[in-house]
C-alpha cells in the first residue's frame, strides 16, 4: 500500500477539492471589494478549470484494480460517472451566474464543488464506512447550499426541513449499516455478499429495511419523499437542478450496487403470485408508491419546480424498478435511465433558472409565467418542448429509450413474466404523466402571456448550455447505443462493480470477483449461520 | 410464404432497395433544411419541402415499378442491442410497404401543392410547410420500419407532428384543446400498443417482423397464452391512431386545424396507420387464441373476431353520427371514422381466411377519394370566406364547377357506385363480410346506405338549392394550385378501383383466392400486369358482379336506397326535416351519441378528483396548519423555531416512521 498511488487514484477528487480551496481563496482574498458579477465570472471561471483538469485526469487514468478490498474502486463505469457528475457541476455553477440570491460567490462554488466530491466518492466505493461518509460528504453541503438564498423564507424553511429529514434518514441507514456489519462480520461487499442470506434471521429485515430507507430519501422515493417539492421549490434554482440531477446519479448508482452486488442472497422477489420476502418486494413497494404518487400528484400543481418535483419522485419510482430486476441488464437500464434523466432534469431546471430570474416574483416561478413563452424566446421554448417530451418519454428522445429500456430489463428479469405487472403500472403512469407535461408544453405555445411579449433575456453561455443540453437529450435519443456501450454488461468492469446476474450463483461470481474470499470465511462472527454447502462452493470456486 | 420465391430473385440484384433510405430522409432534411436556412423566404421553403417530397413520390414509384410484390430488407444499421433484444433500424420493402409509399408521397404532395395558395396568406407559413415535411418523414418510418420498435418510434413521431399540426392556430383555444385530446386519446392507445410489442417480444423473442412472422410459421403456437392479450394490446394502438370506438373521440375535434392537415393526416395517412399496423402485423392475428389463466373464460375467443366487431361498432356509430352534422368538415370526418372501421373490421374478418387484403384496398381507394373530398371542402370553405356550415351555403355548383365536380365524383365514390373506386374496394369487404360473418355483413351493407345518405345530403344541401348566405353569394372558383390537385386526386378516386390492388396484397399474403391479374403481378412483376390491365378492363370493370354477385348487389342496393332518401328528404330545402321526424334520434346523432358528454362527466372529475387528494395529501403534509399563510415577515430564527413547534416537523417524522412500518409491513407479510 503506497500513499503516493493512492494519491493517484484520487487525483481527480483531489483536484476538485483544490480547486474549491482556490476559488474560496481568490474570493476571499483577492476579490473581496470586486463588483458581485465579476466574482460571479471569476470563480466559475476557476471551477470550470479545475473541473475540466479533474475529467481530462479521469479520462487518462488507467482502469486500476480495487484498493483495500474495495475502499475505492475505479473503472470506465465509475470514470465516465464521474465526469457526468462534474460537468453537471459546472452547468449549475454556469447557471447561477447573475443569479442574486447570494453574496458569498466563494462559498457557494466550494460547497457545489465539495459535494460534488462526495458525489465522486460514492460511485467508487465498494465499502460501508466510506459509502456513508460519502454520504454525508454529498448531503451536507447540499442542506447549506439549499438555504443560500437568505431574502427567501422559504429556502431557509426547506432547507431545516431537508436537513432535519436528512439526519433522521441518515440515523436510520447508520443503524442499518451497523446492523449488517454485526450479521456478517465485514463491511465490504464481497464480505456481505457471502455471508447474508434470507430467511435466516429476522433481523437481516430490519437491517434491509433501514438501509432502503437511507437510500429511499436520497432518491425521493416516496414515502420518503416529503422533503423534496418544498427542496425544489424553496432552493435557489441551480442548487435545486443540482440536487435533482447529480445527486441522483450517484445516490442511484450506489443503491443498486450496495443491493444487488452487497446483499444478492437477501432478494427475494416481487412476482405477482409467488412473492418472497427479500428486499426486492420492499423495492417494489417504493416503486409502485412513487410512480403512483410522483406522477398523480403533479396534475394539480401551479409551480413548475414543484411538479418537476413530483415528476422526480415518478421517475425515482421507474428507476427503482431497474434496481429491483436484479439482473446486469437492470444495471445498465439504471445507468442509462438516470444519466439521461440527470441531463433533461439539469435542463429543465436551467429553463425554469431563466424564467425565474425573468418575472422576479417574490413567490417565486409559476405555470402561468410560461405563458406566451413561444413568442417571446422561440429557441428556449424550443429547448423546452424537447426536455419536457423527453420526461414524458416520447421517442425519439433519450426519456423514451431510458423507459424502454427498463421496461425490457424488467419485463425479463422475472420468471414467466412475474413481474409484467409493475412494467404495466408503469408504462400506465407515464402513460397519465403525459397529461402534466403538456400543461406546461400548453402555456408556452397555446397561452398567450400577459401584455405585450418582451424577448427574454439570455447569457451566451447560459444558453449553450441549455441548447447543449437539448442536443445530448436528442442524441442520446436517436443513438443510444454509444451510451449503452458504456454500461455494457458483457464488460469484465462493470462485473467487477459488483453486478451479479443470478442470485444462486453468487458465491462463484463473488469467488470470482476476490480471490481472497478465505479472509471472511475465517473471521465471520457475525449472527447468521453457515451452511454447510457454503463452505464448499468457496473452496471449489478456488 | 409463397413471396420467398420472388425474395432471391432481387436480392441477387443490385441494392437497389437502399434507394428506401433515401425516400425516407428526403422529406425530413427538406424541412430541416427549410426550417433553418429559408425559413424567412417562402418560395425557397416551398421548393425544399415540397421538392423534397415530390422527390420521394418519384422515387418511390420507381421502387414500385422495380420491387412490385417482391420482398427486400434494407442494409440495417445496428440501433440499439441489449441482452437478447435486438434492435436495428433497418427498412422493410414489399407490396405492403410499396404500395403504401406511394399513397403516402403522392396524396402529401398533392396537399402540400395544395396549401401552397390555401395557406397563402398565413403568416407562419413557413412552420407549416416544415411541420408537414416532419409528418411525411414521421409517417414513411411507419411504413418502411421492418420491427416493432423502430415503428414505434415513427408511431409517436407521428403523434408529435400532428399535434403540432392540429394546434397550427394555437391562437384559437378550440385547437390547442384538440391538440391535446389527439394527443392523450392517441396516448392510451400507445400505452397498450408499447405493452403488446413488450409481450410479443417476450413470448416470441424478436421485434423484427420477419422473424417473428418466420417463427410464428414454425410454431403457431408460439405465443402461448399471451396470443389473444399481445393481439388486443397491439390493436390498442391501431385504436388510437384510427380512431376507433371508444378511442374515437378526438378525430372530429382534430378538424380544428387547417383543412389540408384534415385532407393528409385525418384523411388519408396517419389515421390509416393503425389498419397498416394491423396489416403488417397481421401473422399475430392468424394464430390460435390464448388467454392466460385469469382471463381463461374468454375461451376461443380470438382477437380478431373482437377486432372485427369494434371495427363493425365504429362503422356505425359514426356513420349515424354523420347523418346529422351540419360542419361541412365534420361531416368528412365522421365518415372518415366510419370507413376506417369499415377497413379494421376487414382486418378482423381477414383472419378467418388468411386474408386481409380487402382492408388495404380500401384504405388505398379511400385515401384518394377522402383527400380529394376535404380539399374540395377546404376549396368551398376558402370560397365562402371560411363559412363551415352546410346550411349557410347552397346553390354553389354553378359557381364553382371544378370543386363541384370533383366532390361530386368523391361523393359517388365514397358512397360506393360503380364505376368508381370505392365500388370495388368495399365490395371486396362486403364479400369477406358475406363468408365470414353474415351479422357483420349486414351491419356493414347498413352503413354503406348511411354513408350514401348523408353524403347526399352534403351535396345536395351544399352545392344545389338556393343560395342562402352573402358569402355564398360572393363564392367563386378557387385558384388553379387549389383545383388542380383536386383534378389530380379525381383520375384516381375513379380508376384506383379497377387496379386489382386487392389481388395484389393478397399476394403478399400468400392467397390466391381467385385467379387473375394480382397472380400476375406476383409472380412476373409490374410490366405484364399493366399490359393485362390494358388488354382486360372490362374483365376489371365486372370482377366484383364475376366474384360474389350477392355482395355487389347488396353494396348497390344500400347506396340506392341511401341516395333516393336523401333526394327525397333534401332535395331543395332549407332547413333540416329529419329533427322533425325523429327528435330523439337526431337529437343524438347530433350530440354525436354524448361521447364527449360522457367522457367529461365520468373520467375528468375521476382525474381531478385524484390528482386533488393527491396533492392536497401532500400540501397539508407540507404546508401543515402553521405554516401556511406566512411569507417572509417573522424573522427566520423565529420561523424555524415556529416550524419545529408547531407539528409540521413532527408530521414530517411521523409519516416517515409511518413510511418505515409500511416498508416492514411489506417485509414480515
Amino acid at each position: 500500500m503506497n500513499y503516493m498511488e493512492l494519491l493517484g487514484a484520487l487525483a481527480p477528487e483531489a483536484i476538485v477539492v483544490l480547486t474549491a480551496l482556490v476559488a474560496l481563496a481568490v474570493d476571499l482574498l483577492v476579490l473581496r471589494q470586486a463588483p458581485q458579477n465579476a466574482r460571479q465570472v471569476v470563480a466559475v471561471s476557476i471551477t470550470a478549470v479545475g473541473i475540466l483538469a479533474a475529467i481530462i485526469a479521469l479520462s487518462v487514468a488507467a482502469p486500476s484494480p480495487p484498493w483495500m478490498d474495495g475502499l475505492l474502486i475505479n473503472h470506465s463505469t465509475t470514470a465516465f460517472l464521474k465526469q457526468t457528475l462534474l460537468v453537471l457541476a459546472l452547468v449549475a455553477g454556469i447557471l447561477s451566474i447573475q443569479s442574486r440570491f447570494t453574496q458569498h460567490t466563494g462559498e457557494y462554488v466550494t460547497l457545489l464543488l465539495l459535494s460534488t466530491v462526495g458525489m465522486m466518492l460514492l460511485v467508487s466505493s465498494d465499502n460501508l464506512l466510506l459509502m456513508f461518509v460519502a454520504l454525508e460528504l454529498t448531503s451536507l453541503p447540499l442542506y447549506v447550499l439549499t438555504a443560500f438564498n437568505k431574502e427567501s423564507p422559504s429556502s431557509s424553511e426547506a432547507s431545516l426541513k431537508y436537513f432535519l429529514i436528512g439526519s433522521l434518514s441518515a440515523a436510520c441507514l447508520l443503524f442499518g449499516i451497523s446492523l449488517l456489519y454485526g450479521l456478517s462480520g465485514g463491511i465490504t461487499w464481497t464480505q456481505l455478499a457471502t455471508t447474508l442470506r434470507a430467511g435466516s434471521e429476522p433481523i437481516v429485515y430490519l437491517a434491509l429495511i433501514l438501509t432502503l430507507i437511507g437510500f429511499a430519501f436520497k432518491v425521493a422515493a416516496a414515502p420518503f419523499h416529503l422533503w423534496a417539492p418544498d427542496v425544489y421549490q424553496g432552493a435557489p434554482t441551480p442548487v435545486a437542478a443540482f440536487i435533482a440531477s447529480g445527486s441522483k446519479i450517484a445516490s442511484f448508482y450506489m443503491f443498486a450496487r450496495i443491493f444487488m452486488a452487497a446483499l444478492p442472497g437477501t432478494a427475494g422477489s416481487a412476482a405477482w403470485s409467488g412473492a418472497t420476502p427479500g428486499w426486492v418486494p420492499l423495492v417494489a413497494a417504493l416503486a409502485v408508491v412513487s410512480m403512483i404518487l410522483g406522477n398523480v400528484a403533479a396534475i394539480a400543481q401551479r409551480s413548475v419546480k414543484r411538479l418537476l418535483a413530483y415528476s422526480a419522485i415518478g421517475h425515482a419510482g421507474y428507476a427503482l424498478l431497474a434496481i429491483l430486476s436484479n439482473t446486469e441488464q437492470g444495471m445498465g437500464s439504471l445507468l442509462y435511465y438516470v444519466v439521461t434523466y440527470a441531463v433533461t432534469a439539469m435542463g429543465a431546471f436551467a429553463v425554469v433558472n431563466v424564467i425565474e430570474r425573468d418575472v422576479q416574483a417574490p413567490n417565486g416561478e409559476s405555470l402561468t409565467d410560461f405563458a406566451g413563452l413561444s413568442r417571446r424566446s422561440p429557441l428556449l421554448s424550443l429547448c423546452l418542448l424537447v426536455f419536457v417530451l423527453s420526461l414524458a418519454g416520447i421517442p425519439p428522445l433519450a426519456g423514451f429509450f431510458g423507459k424502454f429500456y427498463i421496461f425490457i430489463a424488467t419485463a425479463q428479469s422475472g420468471t414467466s413474466q412475474g413481474l409484467i405487472w409493475l412494467v404495466m403500472l408503469a408504462i400506465g403512469t407515464s402513460a397519465i404523466s403525459l397529461y402534466y407535461y403538456l400543461q406546461i408544453l400548453k402555456q408556452v405555445y397555446v397561452v398567450e402571456s400577459v401584455g405585450q411579449p418582451t424577448p427574454v433575456q439570455l447569457r451566451p453561455a447560459e444558453s449553450a448550455c441549455i441548447v447543449a443540453m437539448a442536443c445530448t437529450v436528442l442524441i442520446l435519443g436517436c443513438a443510444p447505443n454509444w451510451l449503452i456501450n458504456r454500461f455494457s454488461p458483457n464488460s469484465t468492469e462493470v462485473r467487477r462493480a459488483g453486478v451479479i446476474t443470478k442470485p444462486s450463483t453468487t458465491l462463484e461470481l463473488a469467488a470470482e470477483i476476490h480471490p481472497r474470499i478465505t479472509a471472511p470465511l475465517g473471521t465471520a462472527t457475525g449472527l447468521v449461520q453457515k451452511r454447510p454447502q457454503f463452505e464448499t462452493t468457496t473452496a471449489n470456486a478456488q | 410464404m409463397e413471396h420467398d420465391a420472388v425474395q432471391h430473385a432481387v436480392q441477387s440484384g443490385s441494392k437497389i432497395q437502399d434507394l428506401a433510405w433515401l425516400v425516407l430522409f428526403l422529406p425530413l432534411l427538406g424541412s430541416v433544411m427549410a426550417w433553418f436556412i429559408t425559413r424567412r423566404d417562402r418560395v425557397l421553403t416551398t421548393v425544399f419541402t415540397l421538392g423534397t417530397v415530390i422527390l420521394s413520390f418519384i422515387l418511390s414509384v420507381t421502387l414500385f415499378a422495380v420491387f412490385g410484390a417482391a420482398s427486400a430488407e434494407c442494409t440495417p444499421f445496428q440501433f440499439l442491442h441489449i441482452g437478447d433484444l435486438k434492435v436495428d433500424i433497418g427498412l422493410h420493402l414489399d407490396a405492403l410497404s410499396t404500395l403504401m409509399l406511394l399513397v403516402v408521397t403522392g396524396v402529401a404532395s398533392l396537399v402540400m401543392i395544395f396549401s401552397t395558395s390555401y395557406m397563402h396568406d398565413d403568416a407562419s407559413y413557413s412552420r407549416f410547410f416544415c411541420t408537414l415535411g416532419l409528418f411525411v418523414f414521421s409517417m414513411l418510418g411507419i411504413v418502411l420500419a421492418n420491427n416493432f420498435v423502430m415503428m414505434f418510434v415513427f408511431w409517436e413521431l407521428v403523434g408529435v407532428s400532428s399535434y403540432l399540426l392540429i394546434g397550427f392556430w394555437f391562437e384559437r383555444p378550440a385547437a390547442g384543446d384538440a391538440a391535446k385530446k389527439a394527443f392523450l386519446s392517441n396516448r392510451l392507445g400507445d400505452f397498450g400498443f408499447i405493452l403488446g410489442i413488450l409481450m410479443v417480444w417476450s413470448a416470441v423473442g424478436s421485434v423484427n417482423f420477419q422473424e417473428i412472422q418466420a417463427s410464428l410459421i414454425k410454431n403457431p403456437a408460439a405465443m402461448g397464452v399471451w396470443a389473444g392479450l399481445a393481439g388486443l394490446l397491439v390493436f390498442m394502438g391501431a385504436m388510437g391512431k384510427s380512431a376507433q370506438f371508444p378511442l374515437h373521440v378526438w378525430l372530429p375535434d382534430a378538424m380544428e386545424g387547417p383543412t389540408p392537415v384534415s385532407a393528409l393526416i385525418h384523411a388519408a395517412t396517419m389515421v390509416a396507420a393503425g389498419v397498416y399496423m394491423l396489416c403488417r402485423v397481421f401473422f399475430i392475428y392468424t394464430v390460435p387464441a390464448g388467454w392466460p389463466p385469469a382471463l381463461s373464460f374468454l375461451g376461443d375467443l380470438s382477437a380478431a373476431t373482437v377486432v372485427a366487431w369494434i371495427g363493425g361498432i365504429t362503422a356505425l356509430l359514426a356513420a349515424l353520427t354523420a347523418v346529422q352534422q351540419n360542419d361541412i368538415k365534420r361531416i368528412l370526418a365522421y365518415s372518415t371514422l366510419s370507413q376506417l372501421g369499415y377497413m379494421v373490421m376487414a382486418v378482423g374478418l381477414g383472419a378467418s381466411t388468411g386474408n386481409p387484403s380487402a382492408s388495404m384496398f380500401h384504405l388505398f381507394t379511400h385515401a384518394f377519394f377522402k383527400a380529394m373530398l376535404f380539399l374540395g371542402a377546404g376549396s368551398v370553405i376558402h370560397a365562402c370566406h371560411h363559412e363551415q356550415d352546410i346550411w349557410r351555403m347552397g346553390g354553389l355548383w354553378k359557381k364553382m364547377p371544378v370543386t363541384f365536380w370533383t366532390f361530386a365524383i368523391g361523393t359517388a365514390a365514397l358512397a360506393g357506385l360503380p364505376p368508381f373506386s370505392g365500388f370495388y374496394s368495399k365490395d371486396e369487404i362486403l364479400a369477406t363480410a358475406l363468408e365470414a360473418n353474415p351479422i357483420l355483413c349486414g351491419l356493414a351493407v347498413l352503413v354503406a346506405c348511411l354513408t350514401t345518405f348523408y353524403m347526399c345530403r352534403l351535396v345536395l344541401v351544399a352545392f344545389f338549392g338556393t343560395t342562402r348566405t352573402e358569402s355564398a353569394e360572393h363564392a367563386h372558383e378557387s385558384p388553379r394550385s387549389m383545383t388542380i390537385p383536386l383534378m389530380f386526386l379525381a383520375v384516381p378516386s375513379v380508376v384506383a378501383g379497377w387496379f386489382p390492388v386487392g389481388e395484389f396484397i393478397a399476394g403478399h399474403f400468400g392467397v390466391r383466392s381467385h385467379e387473375g391479374v394480382g397472380r400476375v403481378v406476383a409472380q412476373e412483376g409490374i410490366g405484364p400486369m399493366l399490359t393485362m390491365i390494358l388488354g382486360g378492363i372490362d374483365h376489371a370493370l365486372f370482377a366484383p358482379f364475376n366474384h360474389n354477385a350477392l355482395a355487389a348487389f347488396l353494396g348497390l342496393f344500400g347506396v340506392l336506397l341511401g341516395g333516393s332518401a336523401a333526394w327525397a328528404l333534401y332535395w331543395n330545402q332549407a332547413r333540416d326535416p329529419l329533427p322533425g321526424l325523429f327528435t330523439n334520434l337526431s337529437r343524438a346523432m347530433r350530440k354525436k351519441f354524448y361521447f364527449d358528454e360522457i367522457y367529461d362527466s365520468v373520467f375528468i372529475p375521476i382525474h381531478d378528483t385524484v390528482a386533488c387528494i393527491m396533492a392536497w395529501f401532500d400540501r397539508w403534509i407540507i404546508d401543515g396548519l402553521g405554516v401556511r399563510g406566512i411569507h417572509g415577515t417573522i424573522e427566520i430564527v423565529g420561523r424555524a423555531l415556529r416550524l419545529v413547534q408547531t407539528g409540521n416537523l413532527q408530521t414530517y417524522a411521523f409519516l416517515f416512521a409511518a413510511g418505515v412500518a409500511f416498508l416492514a409491513f411489506i417485509a414480515l407479510q
